[in-house]
């Protein structure tokens, strides 16, 4: 019993510290606005678009790009603000897939386009 | 075409959640494509039909119209209980060529720039380094639209230079739905733009000092603000320097302004004779509840630009856990005499440290400021010679019927030549208490009773003040307007009246203007 407590909390101190978000921000460009939104966090007022997919790529393939694309919510097709979120469970998703499955969990605002 | 996007929505509420305010419908106008219709020109006029379409629509629904940008302001003045329009998608910028200036225009063509009203400070800045130029003051931050910049008198804390609207050579103002409802007005003292201009912009011109400086701080009340055309300077560094000084000198520094005489100097800013040199910005910051003898000072000094200086942004910048500002909150509101102890612990975050030296462009130095939850701030403008009076006086305030939750700044700032600017005095001391936005609890009083306190206080002590027109106040005090500004509301309304229609007076009043007496 005292062996399994320690086991969970050695795992549960695992699954906590290796969910992290890491943000990057460009220096310059201001981030596209969406009045339209209610957020209340550091995005409060932007136009926020998040990914949390499953990636599938080929077992011969090392790595793959996601492409921003010009939509509405990304007029620019430009990037000003990232974040993306390591979890426990997509660490565990692409050691158990050999790679083939990866995780993506993303948000991003996009450049408000200039004129 | 520019298209608009509009939602039926209850309510809306500024970046800083000091609402909500009632709202039936907001408008978002968005440009058309530069592929479909390239030249700016076009696309900027096509935007004002747009708009005029907006106010047409407006006014057939016996409705009031307002437009907002960044939602910076901390009050009502951005709302409208109708209808809103969010102008931040509205962001053209051209620059003025030396052929579309007047006759008699003495600024410098290279320095004349007409933004949409949407643009941020930020957009403008940018554009402008992209020329070689700067604007020559912001606020503390660069997220706020040109046009609510200048509505609300916006300013940093420039002693010679003045507030944004101060650097405002015309405005393109759209007054109602019909043809010659799209005017220029610039001052008749100081044209720059000729008609010819003027004409591409489907405009009337208005050529006239009472009616500029009228609608220069317009509290938007002088119709939908579309274009801002603005004198911009040679780009140029600043060097920002923070230190820690006695609060005697950093006070006698405040009510003279004397820096060439005083104590306190900076060695490498000191002239041949190892006097002090006048800084751009004098900042000085007040913790009310330490007894420190010693204040914290920013001072920055313009100089000349080169290509290399050191990197002035930090590579990481932390953000405060948001549970920790909301438990912050709840402490205050329920354990009030914490206050003092918790404003003391978080120096570190809430004052710069001492001893930095930074130097970057404008743009630079006055960057991005994130999201950091509910905020208040109570501004007020008082002549520098009352600095250090009015501090004691509101810091004891502060401390006997509160403690609030927040901390004194002043800044400096020259005098501004608009109707109803609140930096109307010679050099104006805009002072501060910036913090945390709490409730109203049977151990702390609310907010506007604190701000009503604080008008109370410098009304007594016989202290003439003006009031932050985009910050928190008690704006239902009696005669407030009139106290502050005598005369002067009589003259901005007949010169509002003067321009607009009675109809359209009524369109573009809101619940603010009608609070203060304006409308």
């Amino acid at each position: 019993m005292k062996h399994l407590k320690f086991f969970a909390f050695i795992i549960s101190m695992c699954v906590l510290t290796s969910c992290y978000s890491v943000r990057l921000r460009n220096v310059n460009g201001a981030p596209q606005l969406d009045p339209f939104s209610d957020r209340d966090d550091y995005y409060r007022g932007m136009a926020v678009v998040e990914l949390d997919t499953v990636i599938k790529i080929k077992l011969t393939s090392k790595d793959f790009t996601f492409l921003i694309k010009e939509t509405d919510a990304c007029e620019s097709g430009k990037i000003n603000i990232i974040e993306y979120r390591n979890t426990f469970g997509g660490v565990l998703l692409s050691v158990i897939t050999f790679g083939r499955k990866r995780k993506v969990k993303i948000k991003y605002v996009c450049e408000k386009p200039s004129n | 075409m520019a298209t608009t996007k509009s939602k039926l929505l209850k309510e809306w509420n500024t970046l800083h959640k000091n609402g909500p305010f009632p709202l039936k419908l907001l408008y978002q106008t968005k440009l058309e494509g530069e592929r479909v219709m390239p030249k700016k020109i076009d696309r900027y006029n096509d935007a004002a039909r747009e708009i005029q379409r907006l106010i047409e629509e407006t006014q057939d629904a016996g409705e009031g119209f307002r437009a907002y940008g960044s939602a910076w302001s901390m009050n009502n003045i951005a709302s409208h209980k109708d209808r809103m329009h969010f102008n931040g998608s509205m962001n053209i910028s051209m620059p003025i060529d030396e052929t579309d200036c007047h006759q008699d225009n003495a600024y410098d063509p290279e320095d004349l720039f007409l933004f949409e009203c949407g643009s941020t400070i930020k957009e403008l800045s940018e554009t402008l380094a992209e020329n070689g130029k700067s604007l020559k003051t912001s606020g503390a931050s660069n997220g706020q639209t040109i046009a609510g910049c200048i509505s609300t008198g916006v300013h940093g804390a420039g002693l010679d230079v003045g507030s944004v609207q101060d650097y405002v050579v015309g405005l393109n103002l759209i007054i109602g739905p019909n043809q010659d409802d799209i005017v220029y007005i610039e001052p008749e003292s100081r044209p720059a733009l000729n008609d010819d201009f003027v004409e591409k912009l489907n405009a009337r011109v208005i050529r006239d000092d009472d009616t500029f400086y009228a609608a220069l701080v317009g509290l938007g009340g002088f119709g939908f603000i579309h274009g801002v055309v603005i004198e911009a300077e040679p780009v140029f560094l600043l060097k920002r320097y923070v230190k820690k000084i006695k609060k005697s000198v950093a006070f006698e520094l405040a009510n003279t302004m004397d820096f060439k005489n005083s104590s306190f100097k900076i060695p490498e800013e000191t002239d041949i004779q190892g006097k002090g040199n006048r800084p751009y910005h004098y900042k000085v910051f007040i913790n009310q509840y330490s007894d420190d003898p010693n204040c914290v000072v920013e001072l920055m000094y313009k100089k000349d630009y080169q290509e290399l200086y050191p990197d002035p942004f930090p590579v990481i910048k932390e953000s405060l856990y948001r549970d920790l500002i909301h438990l912050f909150v709840k402490l205050t509101e329920n354990f009030p005499n914490s206050i003092p102890l918790l404003v003391k612990s978080l120096r570190k975050t809430i004052l710069p440290a001492v001893n930095e030296e930074t130097t970057g462009m404008l743009k630079e130095i006055f960057w991005d400021a994130p999201y950091q939850g509910p905020a208040f701030a109570c501004s007020f403008g008082i002549d520098h010679k009352d600095s250090e009076k009015a501090m004691n006086l509101l810091g004891k305030l502060t401390r006997d019927e509160g403690p609030i939750p927040g901390i004194f700044a002043l800044r400096f700032v020259k005098q501004t030549k608009a109707t109803l600017g609140f930096t109307k005095f010679p050099v104006t001391c805009m002072i501060e208490i910036d913090g945390v936005l709490w409730e109203k609890t049977r151990k702390i009083m609310s907010l506007k009773e604190y701000s009503r306190r604080m008008i109370e206080v410098l009304q007594e002590n016989n202290i003439p003040f003006t009031i932050h027109w985009g910050k928190n106040n008690d704006w239902e005090f009696p005669g407030l307007v009139n106290h502050m500004f005598n005369d002067k509301p009589e003259k901005w309304k007949e010169q509002r009246e003067k321009l607009l229609s009675p109809e359209m007076q009524d369109l573009f009043s809101n619940e603010f203007l009608k609070t203060i007496g304006l409308a």
